[in-house]
């Protein structure tokens, strides 16, 4: 036994033996359970394999209708993220000294805050006696409330709300690379604000938006407080039944499966974006 | 050029506006006299922060999740500074695996685990036990001490720790005088952050609690879940973020100053 190597399986082994069996090892129990049925009346598993599961979601409209709804939610969040989250970011990078790191702290604020606080603040301000209807009754813009809670829009609201940070923060630092003044210089030679920011910024920025791109889509594909909260149980999206199926319904075969799936999704998410970068790295070194 | 700039500032306020409003509409809505929170509110008061200190029932809730974010910090910083020092100091092969091994609860979706981690627990007869949510609390905040710790003994000079034992102290002794000194301000933010994630922890929680460790989050989303909303959870989770900021703060300007010395 040579010190320093054994030394460092003894400083590993409690962290490692911690991830594995804690952590890694019951994701193999998932696939293995999604392959199972629950027996007629009761928690335990009935014997033997089945596809059973896998087919109820794809035959079952609810479920399938839960899993496209995930995924457009996912898509326009990060998308509204993106446009919402660019010029921010880009102004953050290009910012110095004490704004600079004041902006950067209150970016921080929602992730620190954890989901369920901001989530019972969006309930006041998008209630129907809320801050946002009530103060477009002492504008005098609507007479009556609009209902913002328990639809799609108020979801969509709330998953951007929780989830800008994580497309801001990698935009910061891959803008923060660029060299300030390639504006100035694009800008000198005749080049219109829209035509740098086509030609220019976004090219150079492109791993910094997959990046935060990945992150919102899988948070938004896993998140279920959100839309529990504030689609006040209406609007069933994956995690949303994933959960159900899981806490209340007790059915832990089927919760096994949905589980599966955002695996899945996740996966092919992150190896379409590995894709895509290779992509745009290659196009980038053609030019 | 002008113009464009005064719209990326106006548009900068915007986003942060949308990014903050539900935490100061918490902060706001906390202070209403109220039952039901509407807004302009008529009457300001301490009246849900009075009857937050007098619940009991909410006390109970909070001193779980404190307890349960205790031993998990406690189990994250021991185990995850161990595996940070090897991670940071040795050479091995299989370096990279360990590494993803221990950061893999970053990258994976916690609901996921979650479900799984449920039916592991019930087949064991661990759910709702305090030793099933610290252990499960303990897995989802090492990374955090990993990456903190590894970076912060990365920064640590090697030749401190070969000079006090090269000059006959023992390997605890070289710990404890040279290591964890020189480590403390690692040390202090990686609990901070083990401690932040167990106490926000709703999607692990919700899915392993039983009925005797019933955590605040998970009281609060079942509330939310069910009966609508609360005002003295208002009250305690403004009073949350007012802690969790604060401790940011003071943790920022500590760091600064523990810089100076």
């Amino acid at each position: 036994m040579n010190g320093p190597s054994s030394k460092a399986v003894l400083f590993l082994l409690p962290a490692v033996a911690l991830s594995t069996v804690v952590f890694l090892l019951p994701f193999g129990w998932l696939v293995y359970a999604s392959f199972k049925v629950q027996g007629q009346g009761s928690l335990l598993m009935a014997d033997g394999l089945s596809v059973a599961n896998y087919m109820r979601l794809v035959t079952d409209s609810y479920f399938a209708a839960a899993l496209w709804r995930t995924v457009w939610l996912s898509a326009v969040s990060t998308l509204l993220c993106l446009v919402i989250g660019l010029p921010v970011a880009r102004l953050i990078a290009t910012g110095s000294g004490r704004a600079k790191g004041l902006l950067l702290a209150l970016m921080l604020v929602p992730l620190v805050c954890g989901a369920l606080l901001p989530s019972l603040g969006m309930i006041h301000l998008l209630g129907s006696l809320g801050v946002v209807n009530g103060t477009l009754k002492m504008l005098g813009l609507i007479g009556g409330s609009i209902k913002l809670l328990g639809t799609t829009g108020g979801v969509i609201l709330g998953m951007v709300q929780a989830f800008l940070p994580l497309m801001v923060l990698p935009l910061v630092n891959t803008l923060s690379r660029l060299p300030r003044d390639v504006e100035a210089a694009a800008a000198s030679l005749g080049a219109s604000p829209i035509r740098v920011w086509r030609r220019v910024i976004l090219p150079l920025a492109m791993p910094g938006i997959v990046a935060g791109a990945v992150l919102v889509f899988c948070a938004g594909f896993t998140a279920f407080v959100t839309p529990q909260v504030l689609g006040q149980g209406k609007i069933a999206t994956f995690g949303t039944v994933a959960y159900q199926q899981a806490a209340l319904v007790l059915d832990w075969p089927f919760a096994s499966t949905l589980a599966v799936v955002v695996l899945v999704a996740i996966g092919l998410t992150l190896i379409l974006s590995a894709q895509f970068d290779r992509l745009t790295k290659r196009r980038r070194a053609l030019a | 050029m002008k113009i464009a700039r005064a719209l990326q500032l106006v548009w900068t306020a915007l986003a942060y506006l949308l990014l903050l409003a539900p935490i100061l509409v918490l902060i706001l809505a906390s202070f209403d006299e109220a039952k039901f929170f509407r807004f302009p509110p008529q009457t300001l008061s301490l009246h849900w922060y009075e009857a937050a200190a007098a619940s009991g029932e909410y006390r109970s809730a909070l001193s779980a999740s404190a307890i349960i974010a205790l031993c998990a910090g406690t189990i994250s910083i021991l185990v995850g500074s161990l595996a940070a020092y090897a991670l940071a100091r040795f050479t091995f092969p299989g370096k990279r695996l360990v590494e993803a091994v221990l950061l893999a609860p970053l990258v994976l979706p916690l609901i996921v685990w979650a479900i799984a981690l449920l039916q592991i627990y019930a087949a064991l007869g661990m759910s709702g036990t305090l030793a099933g949510l610290v252990l499960a609390h303990a897995v989802i905040t090492v990374p955090y001490t990993v990456r903190i710790m590894v970076s912060t003994f990365e920064r640590i000079d090697p030749n401190l720790e070969a000079a006090a034992a090269s000059l006959g102290a023992p390997p605890l002794a070289v710990a404890r005088r040279i290591t964890i000194p020189l480590a403390m301000p690692g040390l202090a933010t990686s609990a901070a952050f083990s401690l932040l994630i167990s106490f926000n922890d709703v999607i692990v929680s919700s899915l392993i609690a039983g009925a005797r460790w019933i955590t605040f989050p998970v009281r609060l989303f079942a509330q939310l879940r069910s009966e609508g909303v609360d005002p003295i959870t208002l009250a305690i989770g403004a009073t949350i973020i007012a802690v969790i900021l604060l401790a940011a703060i003071v943790g920022e300007y500590a760091l600064k100053w523990s810089r100076h010395l």
